[in-house]
């Protein structure tokens, strides 16, 4: 059996088959990981709440059915942790806020209860910039970190999400992508993070943002966790009536297919734009090379609106946003950690005009990708134009538009485009700046196509190591 | 689109019963200007026709 540090790292369907074949128990991973909680999340404070107890309860319940000899679901045994975004029956559900730090639900997310149907083990509840809206400048339940570097920024809003699972605090993780929230961490944290459809998975119990493009999706340290935490969550719920009623299909048969043949198109204005860092451009068009040693073809494509879309998307979500939290602006604004109001202020006070522009641009910008995603498989870009920023660089004031405009935008036009358009996405490791930081490539799917998204995912993702380093100091 | 000053934008907040404390006004102000200068190119497209709807989850399906 392999040293307890490496069980920790390896993904979730091994960790399963582990399972099942009695090689490890899940009381035993369950300890396992909140040893690792213990010992390091004080330095990198992905939890905000950790479940001791419950879990350990579970875990003892899952051993017994697998002793009993019992048909396991896929994740059995598996420990597992979520955004505090996603209500959880009787655990306090913050949203990372002060506003909700005494909030405990009654019922669980439409997502919670289907990854616990499928046997997953809540260890406990991540960090969030505050209400998943980003900018947050101090976090009420503790500054997360990078683990690859702690006085860097592990991206957000999903920040614990990404945290946790790049230093196998658990196996898998959940977070929620309005506009990057999953993909975002998963970039700057090492990890794979994947958005799904918008309407492929219930926001059921999940605190919004934006009605029209919220999603939960799964993090994890493999292309194939993702698809396995996908598999368990996605489908029709009664409870969100924007969720479709298209059959699931099942994710892992198409992991191991050849990409040959398939058509890529390389964002032009992301790929090689001057907002992205030579070191991202660089290690992003490697892995273009590297599908199309695999047997795809690729060529460069232009989507004209996507330099707008970071402020497209926060024309439209943010106001989204502002209308859901205008009672407490009115009544809390103090409580609020002050970037997140400034943030909101400013999107209660956005023009009628600008957002009608913004919602017929979006639908531009939509007819755009989809036209391109008619004559390509994926499209691919970067999921980030840099590698994670120090996190002093998101503190310092803002004293110009200019710099409002670069610090809000510029980083948004990189992951908003999928929102905008509905479509999924997914982020992948593929390489490593020369201060060791993660830097990561990003594939785009027809809607409803998660399957072709994740066999080049799983396809580049095995022709390369880069989803095989670790962390330092997570041993 | 003009510029906005602060007393334009603790103006617009008041009418929404928010109040906008001095230490936010600034860079909320900034915030504000930076959004409507950024999107100001959206005004020379031909949006007019375009409907604003978003994608719907039972759309076409993948081909």
């Amino acid at each position: 059996m392999a040293d307890r540090t490496d069980l920790a790292f390896f993904g979730a369907r091994q960790l399963a088959g582990l399972v099942r074949d009695r090689k490890v128990s899940p009381v035993e991973l369950t300890q396992l990981y909140l040893e690792r909680i213990e010992r390091l999340d004080g330095r990198l404070r992905a939890y905000i709440t950790v479940l001791p107890e419950a879990a350990l309860a579970s875990a003892r319940r899952a051993e017994a059915s697998v002793m009993r000899g019992e048909t396991l679901p896929a994740l059995h045994g598996i420990p597992y942790a979520v955004k505090d975004q996603f209500d959880t029956a009787g655990v306090r559900t913050t949203s990372g806020s002060r506003i909700l730090e005494d909030n405990v639900p009654t019922a669980d997310a439409t997502t919670i209860a289907r990854l616990n149907s499928a046997g997953g083990i809540l260890l406990g509840k991540l960090n969030l910039t505050e209400f998943a809206l980003g900018g947050t400048q101090q976090f009420p339940f503790g500054q997360p970190r990078n683990p690859w570097n702690t006085d860097h920024d592990p991206g957000g809003s999903s920040s614990g999400s990404g945290i946790a699972v790049a230093a196998a605090l658990c196996a898998v993780s959940l977070g929620e992508d309005t506009g990057g929230s999953v993909r975002s961490p998963a970039s700057f944290c090492g990890v794979v993070g994947l958005r799904p459809t918008w309407g492929r998975v219930s926001r059921h119990g999940s605190f919004p943002l934006s009605w029209s493009m919220d999603t939960p999706g799964p993090l994890g340290r493999t292309v194939e966790d993702a698809a396995l935490l996908l598999q368990a969550i996605a489908g029709y719920d009664p409870n969100d009536p924007l969720t479709s009623h298209a059959p699931v299909p099942d994710y892992g048969r198409a992991l191991g297919d050849s990409v040959r043949g398939l058509r890529v198109g390389i964002i032009r204005e992301l790929t090689f734009g001057a907002d992205t860092e030579p070191e991202v451009r660089d290690a992003v068009v490697a892995a273009a090379r590297k599908l199309e040693g695999l047997g795809a073809a690729t060529e460069e494509v232009s989507l004209r609106l996507v330099p707008l879309a970071g402020a497209i998307f926060m024309a439209l979500a943010d106001a989204d946003g502002a209308g859901v939290h205008h009672r407490w602006l009115r009544t809390r604004a103090a409580d609020y950690d002050h970037g997140t109001r400034r943030r909101l202020l400013t999107a209660s006070l956005i023009p009628s005009v600008i957002q009608q522009r913004a919602a017929r641009a979006r639908a531009l910008l939509r007819a755009e990708m989809l036209d391109l995603l008619a004559r390509h498989d994926v499209l691919l870009c970067p999921t980030a134009h840099q590698a994670a920023p120090p996190i002093a660089a998101a503190r310092a004031a803002i004293a110009t538009r200019h710099e409002a405009a670069g610090r809000f935008f510029t980083r948004r036009s990189y992951v908003t485009p999928a929102a905008l358009a509905g479509t999924p996405a997914i982020a992948v490791p593929c390489g490593f700046t020369r201060s060791g930081l993660p830097i990561s490539v990003q594939l785009i799917a027809r809607r409803f196509d998660e399957a072709t998204l994740l066999r080049v995912a799983h396809a580049y993702e095995q022709a390369t190591d880069w989803s095989k380093r670790r962390p330092p100091d997570t041993a | 689109m003009s510029d906005l000053t602060t007393d334009h934008v603790a103006a617009l907040a008041a009418a929404l019963g928010l109040q906008v404390a001095s230490d936010d006004l600034v860079e909320v102000t900034h915030r504000l200007n930076a959004l409507i200068e950024v999107l100001e190119p959206l005004a020379a497209l031909q949006l007019e026709t375009v409907e604003p709807t978003p994608g719907l989850a039972d759309g076409p399906p993948a081909s």
